[in-house]
């Protein structure tokens, strides 16, 4: 046995290297750079090497309109979504924990549902005919249905939807790490709650939502399935364009160029995340 | 005070009458879609005029719902299973590795969650058809397996992150291979983890469905696939009857979750 002991010494003092991380690595290179990297480089050589394809995409009015609408539709649901978030997560993190579990099984809830079957859900109460067009004109608030989908209306109520949990679970951590305490003394110094509000608990909570709203904001840049079915086919967004120049156009050279596009802004402040709050922060929704 | 819950007067009335607003904002579209798949109207007329079952007769009678989803329920465990061993593996590299560009190989192994998935769906499909993979189980194996990563590394390092390695060295010291050392005492104790790393990886596959659209043959698709197929050509009720299964799939899922997280933290 102690000679067992004495054959083991040395891997005592070697920490576990980059060895476990090899599998990982060969399946991302393979399956994940090789390709993206192999598609990026159809958009400087198809048809003909140059880089016909990105004056195309910016020099014609109708992708002008694609990039226009996939900026608006992720701002305003970054915007939407970040201020219903917040009295939420708020509550959330200071609530008695039996009445926060049934906050938090219905936020889990929507967020494990697939995510077909939610849009779906949307699309069913948002025509026309449907509940709430419907219950808006019985009650006599309009005498028209309101056109609530195949436009950026339905996907950004679809978008809000589905991000929401995105926003609050990572906010609930950063304001339940705010001391009370710092809030207590303001308001024993005088300050009015609206004081307190605007200068200790938003600044304060200020990395949490940019964290998030960042999150949001990549996130909503690059979504295909809710706005391409809420949408209709008049206001395309960016990632349906794509599939669309692939799929329905084998036109290889204008989509890669657009996904790269798409890559480089998503990297960029992918990058600017990492930045402001670090690699494992980010990840506080899972 | 704004963050003392027992004195925010007024303005906790206000805040939590919000709360439930957006928590009935949320779970709206579940109930309405259960509710729905039992309504006897074919053009999603709510309130039903009538209660039945005949949407989920219709769902059992076409073969095609039921073979999507046991493809569906296949691709996702050998995903999830691949996804689970390479990402713990990786983990302790990351965790415990003392190399240069750790920081960076982290960044690399996450970023299949952070690119649009419909720009790795191209990618991967236009690198398939020219390898032979386009429309195989093991393409939409591999390639979920890539975007699962990610889910199975973030839970698994920030459980091995809390574990005290000189725990596993004391087994070492007291005669245990480090092979041994792992299994026997490193793995039980990051077992939620490891768990969470499963039920994460097996949802990122079994929900995909941008890759899916792209990778499916008339032979072989996933329950997403057939779901979409569906909504583009009209919304019936069937879709509804699919949908509600997969809501109870989702709540048993988040059942089973707290019970064995329970169990395990014991």
């Amino acid at each position: 046995m102690s000679g067992h002991l004495l054959h083991r010494q040395p891997i005592l003092r070697t920490p576990d290297g980059i060895g476990g991380a090899l599998p990982a690595l060969i399946l991302i290179a393979l399956f994940f750079v090789v390709p993206v990297v192999a598609l990026l480089l159809r958009s400087v050589t198809e048809p003909v090497p140059g880089l016909q394809n990105y004056a195309i995409l910016f020099g014609d009015g109708t992708y002008a309109r694609v990039f226009f609408n996939t900026f608006l539709v992720a701002t305003v649901v970054t915007a939407v979504t970040v201020i219903v978030a917040f009295p939420v997560a708020w509550m959330l993190a200071i609530m008695p924990p039996a009445l926060g579990s049934i906050v938090f099984g219905i936020i889990i809830l929507s967020m494990w549902t697939n995510l077909l079957t939610r849009t779906y859900a949307w699309m069913v109460l948002l025509q026309r005919t449907g509940v709430i067009n419907r219950t808006l004109m019985d009650i006599g608030l309009i005498s028209e249905p309101l056109p609530l989908i195949n436009n950026l209306t339905g996907v950004t109520i679809g978008m809000v939807y589905i991000m929401l949990p995105f926003m609050i679970l990572p906010l609930v951590g950063t304001l339940r790490a705010i001391d009370p305490m710092t809030l207590r003394a303001a308001a024993l110094c005088g300050a009015s709650p609206f004081d307190a509000f605007r200068r200790i608990l938003l600044p304060l909570s200020l990395p949490g939502i940019a964290a998030g709203g960042l999150m949001v904001f990549v996130m909503s840049l690059g979504y295909f399935v809710t706005p391409t079915l809420l949408g209709g086919t008049s206001n395309m967004m960016l990632a349906a364009m794509i599939a669309q120049m692939i799929q329905s156009l084998l036109n290889w050279g204008l989509g890669s160029a657009a996904a790269f596009i798409l890559l480089l802004v998503t990297m960029a402040l992918y990058a600017l995340q990492l930045r402001l709050v670090g690699a494992k922060r980010m990840t506080g929704g899972i | 005070m704004l963050l003392d819950y027992d004195r925010l007067g007024w303005l906790r009335a206000a805040l939590l009458g919000f709360t439930g607003l957006v928590a009935a904002f949320l779970l709206l579209p579940v109930v309405f879609i259960v509710l729905l798949s039992f309504g006897s109207s074919r053009w999603l007329a709510f309130p039903p005029p009538g209660w039945t079952l005949k949407w989920y007769e219709e769902l059992f009678a076409d073969p095609a719902w039921l073979e999507a989803a046991l493809t569906s329920a296949r691709i996702a465990t050998m995903a999830a299973i691949l996804a689970v061993v390479i990402g713990l593996l990786a983990s302790f590299a990351l965790v415990r590795g003392q190399f240069r560009g750790r920081n960076t190989l982290r960044g690399l192994l996450l970023t299949p969650m952070v690119l649009p998935v419909v720009v790795f769906a191209i990618a991967i499909y236009a690198f398939f058809l020219r390898i032979g993979l386009g429309g195989t189980t093991a393409g939409f194996v591999i390639a979920h397996t890539v975007l699962a990563l990610p889910f199975a590394i973030i839970p698994i390092t920030a459980a091995l992150e809390g574990f005290d390695k000189s725990i596993e060295d004391a087994a070492i010291v007291c005669g245990a291979s480090p092979f041994e050392a792992k299994l026997r005492v490193t793995l039980p104790a990051i077992k939620i983890g490891i768990f969470s790393a499963a039920i994460f990886a097996f949802l990122a596959s079994w929900d995909e469905v941008v890759v899916a659209i792209f990778m499916a043959s008339p032979t072989l698709q996933t329950l997403p696939v057939k779901i979409w197929g569906s909504l583009r050509q009209d919304l019936s009720p069937v879709i509804a009857a699919a949908s509600s299964l997969l809501v109870l799939l989702t709540l048993s899922l988040m059942i089973v979750t707290s019970l064995i997280r329970r169990k395990l933290s014991k």
